[in-house]
């Protein structure tokens, strides 16, 4: 039940971060969804930890990811500063200069 | 001791190469350039002495990519002792003909790693091994050809020589892959003792992609567009690459994997006439061309031919001594064609003529290249090329006719360039000097060789005989005397004699026989057009422009879409799992 449960939140997680991931033009909107996509990931290896019966490999595992995931949204929040000062906006849609 | 000289072999190039880089001046990188592939020459000369069977060096890596060994059998240390011994000379020769040319680091670094890479090739006992430093070499011979890097023809050959050879690389690895799957070892020795009790499908993959890597990196039709265009390198280069470094690993694949591969329907057939259409047609295409470096690639095509209908003929010998011959009378005829370019400044041969005079010393050691590429009585190259022929009249008398013509065409276009270099009217108006010391003394010592280095078959054979266990009853060998023996008194040899001082009248005797020539005009001109393999090289390079742009709208730059695309993979591979099972 418990197993059930916590698949379904992944699912959603995942639903949700990509979700987002494709209607948002944000910076600062994208690297929200891109944190919900990881815990999404953070939570499947504690779900699969759990199915396994082995709860503390997951549990290590996912806060490996917390960490790893951590460093992925400061680069995100600091490329998102650069892109401000850079096009004066955080709208994807003006960086898409390598097309032009 | 096998151990130690092995790892000299490959690692001293290759700590010389480090050191080259490392340099701060040009006379400091010539020297260090110079000693370290003199080492790495004498320690495979030695190592010739203390073949063995079994692995000589092992490291033991675990898990997919199994013990990474050498093994130093008879095989493996000639080439070894080929490349380095051809790699060295070119270095010395190299020392006079780049004289004051930019980047002297960037270019012994190169040589010495690439020398260091055919050695790991030949001696590698394991198939992963064995593919990295097959890549090695491809990508040392991609930054050689474009070592002017200025030059847009440079480039453009460089990245021809890559591609093709690249299409080489991935008919390796497929058929690398196939063989691990079915055996589970990378090991050489095992796949050649155990290729009868594969599946028969797995080994014909296997085969034939050895087949392709094969002609791929030894510039066999339908890959050979790449040699001529890696002409625009400097010459000792393509010296390196003709005869030491480059294009012999094909043939030694072959002649490694043969026992493996000979059983396989078709596989020796296929062979046999991929060397035969490659010795034919390198052979007009080098009557065709004017310039003096691209005919000498188009005659490496052709007796690389040789050498592979030789092993598609079963003459697993025979091809090896003609390697041997090839690589020391072609590192001739390059560094001599190199010396004479050095000081004429064009690889034109309708401007040059009239040499003779001004470069004697050149005009002998070509003049006696020449005579061995022809297969005259008693150079190095008559033997082998006899017994290649030999092999191939036992084998099919109908590709032994074909044969017997390329051979006179290689007599013809022999004499031709030697005529238009040397001798006819002097066209130049500058003054050309005879060769300076370095490369005199590399110029020296392959002729000597080319003059002498045949009364060693014997030895050579024996060495064969006594070290590759699963070659027994392929090489056939006979001591030097007998060979002489057989040679002088079998009909073929004579009538292969015949042939060739036909080829040699045809040029004597060409001002009369105009209505023969103009009859030639129309094949002259299919060759000088490289018979349509250039424009199928323009035509795959063009189809597959024209596509990248096709394709270059499914990038919108707009990241949402990239995810739309990125999710669109994943459902597809989800359902793709989800009905597989």
């Amino acid at each position: 039940m418990t197993g059930t449960i916590l698949v379904i939140g992944v699912l959603a997680l995942i639903g949700v971060g990509l979700y987002g991931m494709m209607i948002l033009h944000n910076v600062l909107k994208l690297v929200v969804a891109l944190q919900i996509l990881t815990k999404a990931a953070a939570l499947a290896l504690v779900a699969a930890g759990y199915m396994n019966g082995q709860l503390q490999l997951g549990q290590s595992l996912a806060l490996t990811v917390i960490v790893a995931d951590t460093m992925v949204a400061v680069v995100g929040l600091a490329l998102a500063v650069q892109v401000r000062r850079h096009f004066g906006t955080l709208d994807t849609r003006a960086l898409s200069t390598l097309k032009r | 001791m096998a151990g130690l000289l092995v790892l000299l072999t490959i690692l001293a190039p290759w700590g010389g190469a480090a050191w080259v880089m490392l340099a701060r001046s040009d006379q400091l990188r010539q020297f260090a350039a110079v000693l370290s592939s003199v080492i790495a020459a004498c320690a495979a000369l030695l190592l010739l002495a203390f073949t063995l069977t079994t692995p000589s060096v092992e490291f033991a890596l675990g898990g997919v990519f199994g013990t990474f060994t050498f093994v130093p059998d008879g095989l493996g240390a000639f080439l070894a002792a080929v490349a380095t011994t051809i790699g060295c000379l070119t270095v010395i020769f190299s020392l006079d003909y780049m004289r004051g040319e930019h980047q002297l680091g960037r270019y012994y670094a190169l040589v010495l790693l690439f020398i260091g890479a055919m050695c790991g090739l030949v001696l590698s006992g394991s198939l992963l091994l064995l593919f990295i430093f097959w890549e090695m070499t491809a990508l040392c011979s991609y930054a050689l050809i474009s070592f002017h890097n200025d030059d847009p023809k440079a480039v453009a050959g460089g990245i021809k020589a890559l591609v093709i050879t690249q299409i080489g690389g991935v008919g390796l690895l497929v058929g690398i892959l196939a063989a691990y799957a079915q055996l589970g070892t990378l090991d050489i020795s095992v796949l050649i003792a155990n290729a009868g009790s594969l599946p028969a499908d797995a080994l014909t993959i296997t085969a034939f992609g050895f087949l392709i890597a094969a002609a791929a990196k030894s510039a066999q039709v339908p890959f050979h567009t790449w040699l001529p265009g890696a002409m625009e390198a400097p010459t000792p280069v393509s010296a390196l690459i003709h005869a030491a470094t480059m294009v012999n690993a094909g043939v030694y694949l072959l002649a490694r994997f043969y026992p493996a591969f000979a059983a396989v329907p078709g596989w020796t057939t296929a062979v046999l006439i991929i060397g035969l259409l490659s010795a034919l047609f390198g052979a007009l295409m080098a009557l065709s061309t004017h310039d003096l470096k691209r005919a000498l690639a188009y005659s490496t095509i052709s007796q690389l031919g040789f050498m592979v209908y030789a092993i598609g003929a079963g003459g697993i010998f025979a091809s090896q001594f003609h390697l041997l011959n090839h690589a020391v009378f072609k590192a001739l005829l390059f560094l001599g064609a190199g010396a004479v370019i050095h000081t004429m400044g064009t690889r034109d041969m309708r401007r040059m003529g009239g040499l003779s005079r001004a470069m004697p010393f050149v005009r002998n050691v070509f003049v006696i290249g020449g005579l061995a590429l022809a297969g005259v009585p008693f150079f190095n190259g008559f033997w082998s090329k006899e017994l290649i022929l030999e092999a191939g009249l036992e084998t099919a008398v109908w590709s032994f006719v074909i044969m017997l013509f390329t051979a006179g065409l290689t007599a013809l276009y022999t004499l031709r360039m030697i005529w238009l270099v040397f001798f006819g009217e002097a066209h130049a108006a500058f003054p050309a000097h005879d060769a300076p010391n370095a490369m005199r003394i590399a110029l020296g010592v392959l002729a000597a060789g080319v003059l002498g280095i045949w009364l060693l078959s014997g030895a050579f054979g024996h060495l064969l005989e006594t070290t590759l266990p699963y070659h027994e009853g392929v090489l056939h060998v006979e001591s030097t005397a007998d060979m002489i023996f057989a040679l002088i008194t079998a009909p073929a040899t004579w009538l292969t004699l015949a042939v060739i001082g036909l080829g040699f009248a045809l040029w004597v005797l060409r001002a009369r026989l105009t209505a023969l020539t103009n009859a030639l005009t129309p094949i002259m001109r299919a060759a000088a057009a490289d018979f349509g393999f250039e424009w199928l090289n323009r035509r795959i390079v063009t189809t597959a422009q024209s596509a990248a742009v096709l394709l270059r709208r499914t990038q919108t730059g707009q990241l949402n879409w990239n995810v739309v695309g990125i999710v669109t993979g994943l459902v597809m591979v989800l359902v793709v799992l989800m009905v597989g099972r």
